[in-house]
């Protein structure tokens, strides 16, 4: 039996919102970038998760880990602003396929399932911290 | 009396057994295709009760862990296949919890009160 395999269950989950959360972050800092490195505007990017298998000794422990980071390919939104320097000669603007609104409710997600794997996380040392005091009598 | 130490023994183990399947539960809230899990008690006790009869003393690691089955489901699933209810596993996890606690509790009580027997007499 994996005595202390819990605690990486919940750590894995912390270190797997974070990793979304510093993703969407970049997308809501880029939602207006028309220009990027490989030319053209940002292309919003998301996290794919998977079960990560914790201990070899213990089959009941999965964990969690960020399979891939994913370009979203969803075609880009135009607008017309003839004044823009990245304006084509129509006089139309590709912007990024960031959504904020959406963004902003995949950040409350991940806030939340990130403090659930706390409580978890505090939940198991209390019950670790209780079996100490067995020998104490 | 040793039957009373027992039962509390196997509530112990079962309690901490449950508790990694449901932080594993909350760990994937968010992963495509994951179901929900949970232990029953017959489970553990299959595993646990075989090792106990060899050597008491002598916990190996092969095959102690149960994995658990899928919880039989009243919940829908969301869209990519997860069926994690986060709310109730946080309460279930609290629940074995604070199970795990009073069973460690009463262990300890059972402890104490053999070793003011020993101290009277």
């Amino acid at each position: 039996m994996d005595s202390f395999g819990v605690f990486n269950v919940s750590a894995s989950a912390l270190s797997a919102q974070r990793q979304r959360m510093n993703v969407i972050a970049s997308n809501l800092a880029n939602a207006h970038s028309t220009r990027t490195t490989e030319g053209g505007p940002y292309r919003r990017q998301d996290v794919v998760f998977t079960t990560e298998s914790i201990s070899s000794r213990d089959a009941g422990l999965e964990g969690v880990k960020v399979d891939s980071i994913v370009r979203d390919d969803s075609p880009f939104k135009t607008v017309y602003d003839p004044g823009h320097p990245d304006a084509d000669k129509d006089g139309f603007l590709a912007v990024p396929n960031v959504n904020v609104i959406e963004e902003m409710v995949n950040m409350m997600m991940a806030s939340r399932a990130y403090e659930a794997s706390v409580t978890s996380f505090n939940l198991s040392k209390s019950m670790f911290l209780k079996t100490l005091e067995l020998g104490r009598v | 009396m040793s039957d009373g130490f027992s039962i509390l023994e196997r509530v112990v183990l079962q309690a901490g057994v449950r508790s990694g399947v449901l932080a594993s539960n909350i760990a994937n809230v968010d992963t495509p295709n994951y179901k929900a899990r949970d232990v029953s008690f017959g489970q553990v006790l299959g595993t646990e009760m075989g090792l106990a009869t060899t050597d008491p003393q002598h916990l190996s690691g092969s095959g102690s862990g149960a994995a658990g089955e899928p919880r039989t489901g009243d919940a829908q699933p969301w869209a990519d296949g997860n069926n994690v209810e986060l709310d109730q596993e946080v309460a279930k996890m609290t629940e074995n919890a604070m199970f795990f606690q009073a069973g460690v509790t009463l262990l300890s009580k059972k402890v104490q009160m053999f070793k003011n027997a020993l101290r009277t007499s």
